[in-house]
């Protein structure tokens, strides 16, 4: 082992429960390169509702997707939003990516707000989504076709996802087992190190 | 320090868009949170950059809630364009404004432990 391998910080590490680092940019980049496609794909359906484009294209159900994009449900959002139902979804998407990029290969452990922040964007709000997607279809009575290719890539970044999220989890319930102090916990989810903090990583090192 | 590099190009955006928006020369409100953010975004972001003050970014979020309140109450339902441009700038400024200045190094607690290991 040469002198830098030795001193340099190891940050990649298998994260339990897997046998492999969910936070690894092998892991990431696949990610927040399916948010940026479906964040493209919003930012083109809210340019259509803002009408800075005059049509959607639709190779399946045709004009349908234009009876979506202007449905009373999508109004009642922009009511929400103030921006088209679209335009907030790319935000969404757009922080999919964000949230993705940041944070080191170790974040799970060193940044847990992080991970879990990606987490929530990612997990609740993409599944929501997706199925309001469906739900309007069902209920317009219309289908469009980029919404469902948004919706079922917010399915794939769900499956893709999940992984450092749980581990974030189990490695927070680790630390709360080990120290049943509320404070470390505190300070660990917000990247703060902390002795029991590092005894924990240990543990964690010598167990994946 | 890629999110401060955003934010001041948002910033940027931000002092230009009472132009690309074509604000009315009456509405003074309009034009000052408009221009006034724009400064304090841009300024707050490149604070960061000088060590004493690298947490002048967490004050980007405040700037960023004003403008996501300001698209929200100035006027209601419709939005007209420019205020649906302050509800957007405002939310990709929260997204970038919380994001760290190191962001893909460990915090620096942690650094130093794994620089032990």
């Amino acid at each position: 082992m040469d002198e830098y391998e030795s001193t340099a910080p190891d940050l990649n590490v298998n994260a339990p429960p897997w046998k492999y680092n969910p936070s690894s940019w092998r892991q990431r980049v696949p990610i927040c390169l399916l948010a940026g496609v479906a964040f493209l794909i919003a930012a083109y359906m809210a340019l259509y509702q803002w009408r800075l484009i005059g049509d959607v294209w639709d190779p399946v159900f045709g004009e349908q997707s234009r009876h979506v994009l202007d449905s009373d449900v999508s109004e009642r959002m922009r009511r929400w939003f103030r921006v088209p139902d679209a335009a907030f979804g790319a935000l969404a998407y757009l922080g999919d990516l964000v949230f993705g990029l940041a944070g080191s290969t170790r974040r799970w452990q060193d940044r847990p707000w992080l991970v879990l922040l990606f987490g929530l964007d990612v997990i609740p709000l993409g599944v929501v989504s997706a199925v309001l997607v469906v739900l309007q279809g069902a209920v317009v009575g219309a289908w469009c076709f980029l919404c469902l290719v948004t919706a079922a890539i917010s399915l794939a970044l769900v499956a893709l996802a999940y992984d450092e999220v749980w581990s974030t989890l189990l490695y927070l319930r680790r630390v709360w087992r080990r120290t049943r102090s509320a404070r470390v916990v505190w300070d660990v989810f917000w990247g703060r190190a902390s002795r029991e903090a590092e005894e924990v990583a240990l543990d964690a090192e010598r167990r994946a | 320090m890629w999110a401060r590099v955003v934010e001041v190009m948002l910033g940027c955006w931000l002092a230009v868009s009472p132009f690309v928006f074509r604000h009315p020369a009456g509405e003074l409100a309009l034009w000052a949170s408009d221009l006034f953010c724009a400064a304090a975004v841009v300024a707050l972001s490149l604070l960061s950059f000088w060590r004493p003050s690298r947490h002048a970014h967490f004050a980007t979020a405040v700037v960023a809630l004003w403008l996501i309140g300001f698209g929200y109450l100035y006027e209601p339902h419709p939005a007209p364009p420019a205020l649906q441009n302050d509800v957007l700038v405002g939310w990709l400024l929260l997204m970038f404004a919380i994001i760290p200045n190191e962001s893909n190094l460990p915090p620096r607690p942690w650094r130093d432990f794994f620089a032990e290991r």
